[in-house]
């Protein structure tokens, strides 16, 4: 009985003490908040290696300078911290304040629908990627930007406009990024397989599918893998028409010969089974990679196991020759490229694309509409802003036309000196964003999944495009199959 | 002699049986501790029961994105705000169903069954906006004060006090001229204690935990509760970077947790096995 006692009394103890700690802890708010931003300043400033060389860009633009100074601060919602970095920047110029709060992306679009859907105030400027912003646009989220318009349709990278106006046409969200989409590939397989490391050149080796699988060939019969995986097909599966035209599912020749050479690819055994983000993946960036059976278990592999397996190349081992991905993929293949750093080249593909980028915009409801605009124009529509982020971000692609044409001469040394910026700039001029959908990833997600059964020996040709068909058919009902599609539904 | 080996057999079948137990429990914790040791790129791309060389690395990343104590000290504030209140107003909600008879109490009794059915994810929209008019987003209210009303808690305690107090006890105070309010804070209560503990530990646990709503309410860094930090961190960066420093802040979280569960464990045996009412 005593001793229940005792614990009694310590158990209150423990819960007083804890209380008054906590309290006492509540009183130091703004000193402790200000010194986390501080020091998260300090640990995004990466090396910047990568940065360009004396690119000046003159601001003819017009927005820049004659910043105005408003009272309080803004709220900034994202999903990642880079935009401290730009809020750091814009306080130190102007002197105004924006507070930035990151959200974990899994609850991002939750929180925006919450938050907004209840008509908050409390957030001024929150980002969005491609495929949330439709449903911001329509839920009414967005403020309409479209004083900025001229500007943006002007001065930044045409995709990047249109992604940012709502189905009416009016903006409501612009980007500090692009991300328009490339090959990247082994310069010096190229030069020892086709006798040329020229981008051009090996551009036309990935122009259509049938070039594709033609190249393929090639270097299997040197020992090497065209991909890693066959997904990385997955980027060029709109070439000439959208995903759904006039409430029609579309599988034009291009997709049809899309299936056939991802599966060809698959069966003829001149991929490397090593799936996009898997340990194999990554290991083939840096070096030779052990052959890997197509059912392979690619997740519980270790890479440093891999690399040494593979050391010194030789039987048994093959290399990668390319990844297709937006030109974010081109900055993870160079930070694990190890000793192959420099041995790339980035070059065009079946069709222009781009995947992913930030957009910022304005909240609907927010009482600081002008201030966070500001904040937005000085993100977006400020050379020296996209200048600073390309050098400080250490190789982002922006969405400045200006500041891409100033730095077109510059001689990336870890993709063989190309002018890569050049190189995406006139990439994304062929963007066609009218070939873009909200049905896209749905639909790319049903024929990837056909494309892998076939792969698989699971299902025919045939059987694979009826299910694919129905699997979208059955989150779009509203969608019907056209008379003249490859197969009839029962 | 036989008898004696039976029991040997029995006892290591019961021993190994619980040792495989144990190491079933442990291991997830064991594997988050050897994470929390780990890079993150090692993470990714393999397996290890063996700590490896990067928590310094971690901890810095940790310390460089986050404010950790802050994070600790918001939690423990709610943790332990939602504990008290939980513990104290069902009991005397429970007591009141219990012992009183006044006309509803039955309806009052399955209204609070039927609520305890519905998951408190489903009404986060209705919470999210009534929190809204009332203009407490981003403050502790709307975390701490719901949880004086808890169908759960009260609807246990209830039981358990039906079981271990008989109403003849309240008739000797009742005599003596103690207040009702006095006979429940000297009487009621301490007779209650193990079963309040018992509930006290699911409260306390259940606030430390808690993700969605705080993650809903609290739109100020610096006012954000652990888990809501842990999942800021996890997104901050690029994600090699992060998941060892993700794993090492789950498991300095999980610490309190483990504590505050070996406390309270130990008060509930020893008070299970003290009741009131020798027989």
């Amino acid at each position: 009985m005593k001793r229940e006692l005792g614990l009694k009394k310590l158990t209150a103890m423990f819960l007083t003490v804890a209380m008054v700690l906590s309290l006492a802890a509540c009183g130091n708010t703004g000193s402790d908040g200000g010194n986390s931003t501080s020091r998260a300043d300090s640990a995004g400033n990466s090396s910047s290696a990568d940065s360009s060389g004396s690119a000046s860009t003159d601001n003819s633009g017009g927005s820049d300078g004659g910043y105005k100074q408003y009272d309080g601060k803004i709220v900034l919602w994202t999903l990642a911290k880079d935009l401290q970095q730009f809020a750091d920047r814009y306080r130190e110029e102007t002197g105004n304040e924006v507070e930035v709060v990151v959200f974990d992306s899994a609850d991002f679009k939750t929180k925006i629908m919450q938050t907004l859907g209840a008509k908050s105030k409390d957030v001024d400027v929150f980002v969005g990627e491609p495929q949330m912003l439709p449903d911001f646009y329509e839920a009414g989220f967005c403020a309409d930007l479209s004083a900025l318009d001229n500007e943006v349709k002007t001065r930044l990278v045409e995709y990047t406009y249109e992604a940012g106006c709502d189905s009416d046409g009016v903006l409501r969200a612009i980007s500090y990024q692009a991300c328009p989409g490339s090959v990247i590939y082994r310069r010096d397989l190229a030069q020892e397989v086709f006798g040329t490391d020229d981008p051009e050149e090996i551009g036309k080796l990935f122009a259509s599918f049938d070039t594709i699988e033609e190249t393929a060939r090639t270097l299997q019969s040197k020992g090497y893998t065209i991909f890693g995986d066959t997904g990385a097909l997955r980027w060029f599966s709109i070439s000439s028409n959208p995903w759904v035209r006039d409430g029609e599912i579309i599988v034009d020749q291009d997709r049809l010969d899309y299936f056939d050479c991802a599966v060809n690819l698959y069966q003829n055994k001149q991929v490397a089974n090593a799936t996009e983000w898997s340990a194999p993946w990554y290991a083939s960036m840096a070096g030779p990679l052990p052959v890997l059976d197509a059912d392979a278990d690619v997740w519980g592999m270790d890479k440093d196991q891999l690399m040494s397996d593979a050391a010194g190349g030789g039987a048994g081992t093959t290399q990668v020759f390319s990844y297709v991905m937006p030109s974010w993929g081109a900055l993870i293949v160079r930070d694990n490229a190890e000793g192959n750093k420099g041995k790339f080249g980035i070059c065009s593909g079946v069709c222009s694309f781009f995947g992913g980028g930030t957009f910022l915009t304005v909240n609907e409801y927010s009482q600081n509409k002008e201030a966070a605009q500001q904040f937005i124009e000085y993100c977006t529509l400020n050379d020296d802003t996209a200048q600073w982020w390309l050098k400080e971000s250490n190789g982002d692609v922006v969405s400045s036309k200006a500041v891409l044409e100033a730095n077109k001469d510059y001689q990336n040394e870890s993709f063989g000196n190309q002018n890569t910026y050049g190189f995406y700039a006139q990439e994304m001029e062929k963007i066609d964003y009218s070939l873009i959908t909200g049905y896209d990833d749905a639909c790319k997600d049903a024929f990837g999944a056909a494309i892998m059964s076939v792969q698989k020996g699971e299902q025919t040709k045939e059987e694979a495009l009826k299910e694919f068909y129905t699997v979208v058919l059955s989150t779009y009902p509203e969608l019907s199959v056209p008379a003249d599609a490859p197969v009839t539904l029962d | 002699m036989s008898e004696k080996i039976k029991t040997r057999i029995s006892k290591s079948l019961l021993y190994f049986f619980l040792i495989v137990l144990a190491v079933l429990c442990f291991t997830p914790f064991w594997l988050m501790l050897v994470n929390s040791t780990r890079s993150g790129n090692e993470i990714m791309t393999a397996f290890s029961m063996l700590p490896g060389g990067s928590l310094a690395r971690n901890w810095e990343v940790v310390s460089e994105n986050m404010n950790l104590g802050r994070g600790f000290l918001n939690s423990l504030f709610l943790a332990v705000c939602n504990t008290v209140l939980v513990s104290y107003f069902s009991a005397l909600t429970a007591y009141g169903l219990a012992f009183y008879k006044f006309p509803g109490s039955r309806v009052i009794f399955t209204v609070m069954l039927v609520f305890m059915m519905i998951p408190s994810q489903l009404s986060l929209l209705g919470f999210y906006n009534l929190v809204n008019q009332l203009g407490l987003i981003d403050t502790y209210w709307p975390l701490i004060l719901p949880s004086i009303a808890s169908p759960a808690t009260v609807f246990f305690l209830r039981q358990y006090i039906l079981s271990v107090m008989p109403r003849a006890i309240l008739e000797a105070p009742r005599i003596d001229g103690a207040g009702e309010l006095t006979i429940f804070h000297k009487i009621a209560l301490p007779i209650m204690a193990p079963g309040i503990a018992t509930m006290a530990i699911g409260a306390f646990i259940g606030s430390w935990n808690n993700y969605l709503i705080p993650m809903m309410l609290i739109n100020t860094p610096a006012k954000r509760p652990l888990p809501v930090m842990v999942a800021e961190l996890s997104a901050v960066r690029d994600i090699t970077t992060n998941l060892g420093a993700t794993y090492l802040v789950v498991a300095v979280s999980a610490l309190p947790i483990m504590i505050a569960f070996c406390f309270f464990s130990k008060y509930i045996i020893s008070g299970i096995s003290a009741g009131s009412v020798k027989e």
